[in-house]
């Protein structure tokens, strides 16, 4: 018997906005508790919400961002409930008026691709937090988050497997990035994600019993939470218990590495759906749509196509500089400031990753005006790509040009063929064993020889000119 | 109209209220009542009548902007207990 | 000179500016009334003397300098006690926020301040204004100065009440579904609602969102025009708030309303009213004829759905309105709970009272899955009727002519038992609140025991300018007045 797996994603994103949704308060990550807070968005009695313009800025660019259709009008509608991270006791959602319907993202999997329905955008506020106390048996409610303006995109169940889920979503955080709707940091809680799950047997129409997963805090995460869940349902199915499969709502414990049944809150959600009273009708006019649309910058996607056209990269590079707007935006300065194509990609990709990783940096750690300056000198052979690396780790801890960097080190490579004689000779002097080697057909020997000029003039020594210098003097001893 | 006990617990639930037994009988009684004379509504036509929303108002749209609210000391005056600038509850289990 | 505590506004404004009255004066005057005669009537839930002591010595030092500038300048103003004000209690007289505080004062209050006024303290009313008669309240009852048997209607009853018993010159009240015309009507003072959208409701603790407008009570119907000056506008904190237009409602006022069209709907002639209100009415239309106006009876096809209408959407609106009322960030909070659940339980069992939960449990009732489209969606397309009935009214009246209540006051205690009965006396405002029309309540007469009677005025969407207009004259013929109630100390 084989299964299919149907996978559905409901991915709440903050959007990048200076203020609340309903009130002036910022909406700045991090901050000791109780200081982004009012009256308004701590639901003081008396307090009303006023609809922040970014919010459906944003809103309509995330839904032309993920080709949906506009909702020109639409509402919001207070979703009633009770919880102490909810001030007001409901939280000012939309329902049947969303603002974004019926969109899509196409995907790359590896033997195809593939488009991903999107069923829906709604706008709606956030919770505050709840912080459970280690010593008392307390909790504490921090309402810096409540009222930060959240999208709410619902995916159709078009997955087929985690794997597919996983492109997915990285498309998705890449497209909002692109397009500054927001910073999707899922470590900040800028992008949450909850996924439905069933399984089916395959050619089966219908959808069987679908699982909720919450509480994955990664895409390493929700991957994992998904072929869990996948092969429990599958477990279950094939050994005819598929009825222990109910429609629910189970926590990713990931210590524990499996899904886990949720208290079930009583109120069976009943929310009771009314448009909010205090709240006009949102209306949007169509020119709107349009000029925000074309405010759009250029998508992963586009951009992706542009650069492997243009540039003559390898496909692979070019995901990475993609998958990361401010490689990609960096690797454009780069351009614009006439550094090749391949040097710069190379640059970005090898050393830039390289001390981004492991120096834990989130942001890119040089200029693109000294790396440009540098890899000019390394191109018109000033000094040697090995030496360039060794200048670019002083240019990240210093503001000094490569110029200053060089002269300050004394590293400019040593180019003339005069300069090099001398210790071109003294080191054959003192390796005739290298010589006979070479000249007994083993091409490393020849290597080290270089190597060791290399060494004896701390790299500066032009590598490819030694090579040749050498070559020409064992000819010649010959 | 009959309106059941377990309709009242029902709905008691979910407005997180609690009643003893006289009390529920007592609403059930009355809903009945009241919920008989709300039919009247049944009766009207309503076919063409659009549910009302405030369709005719221009919305007000702030501007996204900063403000810091000035009495922020004074916004949990009335919490009965604070913790390291928290409101404290008991612990919730979730 | 008349008795300061008998004065309007528009008197103790000119003996500002004729120096003939200061400031302390006047303040002096409504304590005094207020000391004498509150511990019997119970108008006021808290007081702020002091402090209001302080801010008319500042004012008197600018009357002397003849720099006493503020429409409002230097007028004793007492606030139901459901309008947030930040250096006072402010209950919804419940259990639930007996000793809440807010950190902010509501728009109007603001307003009030910055027009010079001086807020003198916050008035009774029922428990977060569900109610008619202020004896919802869960602080105590508040007795009709006419005669202290009698409620003062509600849920403004301490509004009404206060400007009756010449506590304050003006006194501010909400209506939701009467709550200012009825205790206006029985109390014998005006009492305006505004239309919705006119003015703020931010810091009004909110019971039935599209429904509540703050308004005021006073002594004249110009005393009226001059409050709603102050407290209407486009507030940005509101977004149900709408610009006022720059109608000066005193450009119209004294002109006469002669060709003016009156109507006054046949259904609410009908049974059910008391007859001697329904004789007062009918008197009224001929003092309006006599003034030159067009008055006639027609047919308005609102019919008793319009109440339920009422019912069903203000209760909905309460129940998600009322739902922060957890026990957590302010208000009650139990003795003991075992979780965070059960204090949320308690908190709001034991916090409100019975007249709250009754309306929460409807409202939740209406909302909840199964019942939302019997009574919620048809309640809300309902509503657009109502609306498009009165719309079409006014193509043909300037005015319409209604009772304000079926019932005169009624005894303190006489009618708490049935519910459906307490909202049926509704049937004479609820509607225009459905609507959102504005409507004032002024004084039309006494009947044979004494008791007040009151007739309202309703007009077109923001029409405020014509019940103005039609009010003064009509206050002029009936002289009404300047009838004031002897009020007892036992």
């Amino acid at each position: 018997m084989r299964y299919e797996t149907v996978i559905g994603l409901e991915i709440h994103v903050e959007l990048d906005t200076k203020s609340k949704i309903f009130c002036s308060c910022p909406t700045t990550f991090g901050k000791p508790a109780n200081t982004n807070t009012c009256p308004i968005c701590t639901g003081l009695p008396g307090t009303l919400p006023v609809l922040n313009e970014k919010v459906v800025e944003l809103a309509v660019k995330s839904g032309k961002a993920l080709n949906c259709d506009i909702n020109l009008i639409n509402k919001f509608d207070r979703k009633n409930y009770f919880y102490p991270d909810l001030p007001k006791a409901y939280q000012i959602s939309q329902f049947d008026l969303p603002i974004c319907i019926g969109g899509y993202i196409d995907i790359s999997l590896e033997k195809m691709n593939k488009r991903i329905g999107i069923t829906r955008i709604h706008i709606e506020e956030d919770a505050g937090k709840l912080i459970h106390d280690t010593y008392d048996p307390i909790s504490l409610i921090d309402y810096n988050r409540t009222g930060v303006p959240l999208v709410e995109i619902v995916s159709e169940p078009d997955m087929r497997s985690p794997e597919e889920a996983i492109v997915f979503l990285k498309n998705l955080k890449s497209i909002l990035e692109y397009a500054e709707i927001s910073d999707c940091k899922m470590e900040e809680g800028s992008l949450r994600c909850d996924a439905n799950i069933s399984i089916r047997p395959m050619g089966q129409k219908e959808l069987n019993t679908k699982v909720e997963i919450k509480n994955m805090n990664s895409f390493k995460e929700i991957h994992k939470a998904l072929i869990k869940e996948e092969k429990r349902q599958i477990e279950l199915y094939s050994f005819g218990e598929g009825e222990k499969i109910v429609q629910e709502t189970r926590k990713w414990d990931s210590a524990k590495g499996r899904t886990i049944s949720m208290r079930s809150k009583e109120d069976a959600h009943d929310y009771r759906y009314f448009p909010d009273p205090d709240l006009s009708v949102v209306k949007i006019e169509k020119t709107n749509v349009i000029s925000i649309q074309e405010a759009i910058p250029e998508l992963p996607q586009e951009k992706r196509v542009r650069f492997i056209n243009k540039f003559d990269l390898d496909e692979k590079d070019v995901d990475i500089l993609i998958d990361d707007k401010k490689l990609a935006d960096f690797f454009e300065e780069l351009i614009n400031l006439e550094t090749p194509a391949k040097d710069a990609s190379n640059w970005i990709i090898v050393e830039i990753l390289r001390v981004m990783n492991a120096k834990e940096l989130k942001s890119i750690p040089i200029d693109a005006k000294r790396l440009s300056n540098l890899i000019s000198i390394i191109d018109r052979g000033v000094i040697s790509r090995t030496i360039g690396r060794e200048v670019f780790d002083e240019l990240i801890i210093s503001d000094q040009s490569p110029k200053e960097i060089i002269e300050k080190k004394g590293l400019t490579q040593i180019n003339e063929t005069s300069k090099l004689l001398g210790i071109i000779e003294k080191v054959l002097d003192n390796h005739e064993k290298a010589i006979t080697d070479f000249r007994e057909g083993s091409p490393r020997a020849l290597d080290f020889l270089v190597g060791q000029v290399m060494a004896q003039t701390k790299g500066r020594a032009n590598p490819s000119e030694t090579r040749k210098i050498i070559e020409e003097k064992i000819e010649i001893i010959n | 109209m009959k309106v059941t006990i377990e309709t009242i617990e029902y709905i008691a639930n979910l407005s997180k209220l609690k009643f003893d037994t006289d009390e529920k009988e007592a609403f059930a009684k009355e809903f009945e009542s009241i919920l008989t004379h709300f039919e009247n509504i049944q009766n009207e036509d309503l076919e063409k009548a659009k549910f009302s929303l405030m369709d005719n108002t221009v919305g007000t749209l702030r501007k996204d902007e900063i403000k810091t609210f000035e009495n922020r000391k004074e916004l949990f005056q009335n919490a009965k207990e604070i913790k390291d600038g928290c409101i404290v509850i008991p612990r919730i289990l979730e | 000179m008349k008795k300061i505590i008998e004065m309007s506004i528009e008197e103790i404004k000119e003996a500002y500016a004729m120096k003939t009255l200061k400031v302390s004066q006047v303040l002096e005057a409504y304590f005094d009334q207020i000391k004498k005669y509150d511990d019997k009537i119970k108008a006021f839930i808290s007081l702020r003397e002091e402090e209001a002591i302080k801010e008319a010595k500042i004012l008197d030092e600018h009357l002397e300098k003849g720099e006493l500038s503020g429409l409002l300048a230097g007028i004793p103003v007492a606030v139901k006690d459901n309008i947030s004000t930040k250096d006072l209690k402010t209950t919804c007289a419940s259990k639930m926020l007996e000793d809440y505080q807010p950190p902010y004062d509501a728009t109007i209050v603001k307003k009030l301040k910055a027009a010079g006024a001086i807020i003198i303290g916050k008035t009774n009313m029922d428990e977060f204004a569900m109610g008619s008669s202020t004896e919802n309240s869960a602080m105590f009852t508040t007795k009709n100065p006419w005669d202290y048997s009698k409620v003062p209607g509600g849920s403004s009853g301490g509004s009404a009440a206060a400007l009756a018993a010449g506590f304050a010159p003006l006194t501010i009240g909400s209506d939701t579904g009467g709550s200012i015309r009825q205790p206006a009507s029985f109390c014998s003072v005006v009492g305006l609602k505004p239309s919705y959208h006119r003015v703020s409701r931010f810091g009004l603790i909110a019971f039935a969102s599209s429904l509540d407008q703050i308004g005021p009570f006073t002594r004249t119907i110009k005393d009226s025009a001059l409050a709603l000056k102050v407290l209407q506008g486009k507030d940005p904190l509101d977004d149900t708030s709408k610009e006022s237009s720059n109608i000066d409602y005193f450009e119209s006022i004294d002109q006469p309303i002669y060709k003016m069209k009156i109507g006054v709907p046949k259904e609410f002639l009908s049974e059910g009213l008391d007859s001697e209100i329904k004789e007062n009415i009918v008197k009224t239309m001929e003092e309006l004829r006599k003034l030159g106006a067009q008055v006639e009876e027609f047919s308005l096809p609102i019919s008793d759905a319009g109440l339920s209408a009422y019912y069903i959407i203000s209760s909905a609106e309460a129940s998600s309105n009322l739902a922060r009322y957890d026990g957590i960030r302010y208000g009650y909070r139990p003795e003991d709970y075992k979780d965070t659940d059960d204090l949320m339980l308690k908190a709001r069992t034991e916090g409100f009272g019975k007249e709250v939960k009754r309306r929460i449990m409807l409202g939740t009732y209406t909302l909840s899955s199964g019942y939302y489209d019997a009574y919620y969606n048809k309640a809300m397309k309902f509503r657009s009727k109502i609306t498009d009935t009165f719309k079409k009214a006014f193509e043909t009246y300037d005015v319409i002519l209604s009772p304000t209540s079926p019932i005169l006051p009624f005894g303190i205690g006489e009618k708490t038992s049935d519910p459906l009965e307490m909202y049926l006396a509704d049937i004479y405002t609820v509607n225009i609140n459905v609507a959102g029309l504005p409507a004032l309540a002024m004084p039309s007469g006494f009947s044979k025991d004494g008791l007040p009677m009151g007739i309202q005025l309703i007009g077109d969407h923001f029409d405020e300018s014509k019940l103005f207009q039609v009010g003064n004259h009509l206050e002029k013929k009936i002289k009404v007045k300047d009838i004031f109630p002897k009020l007892e100390v036992k």
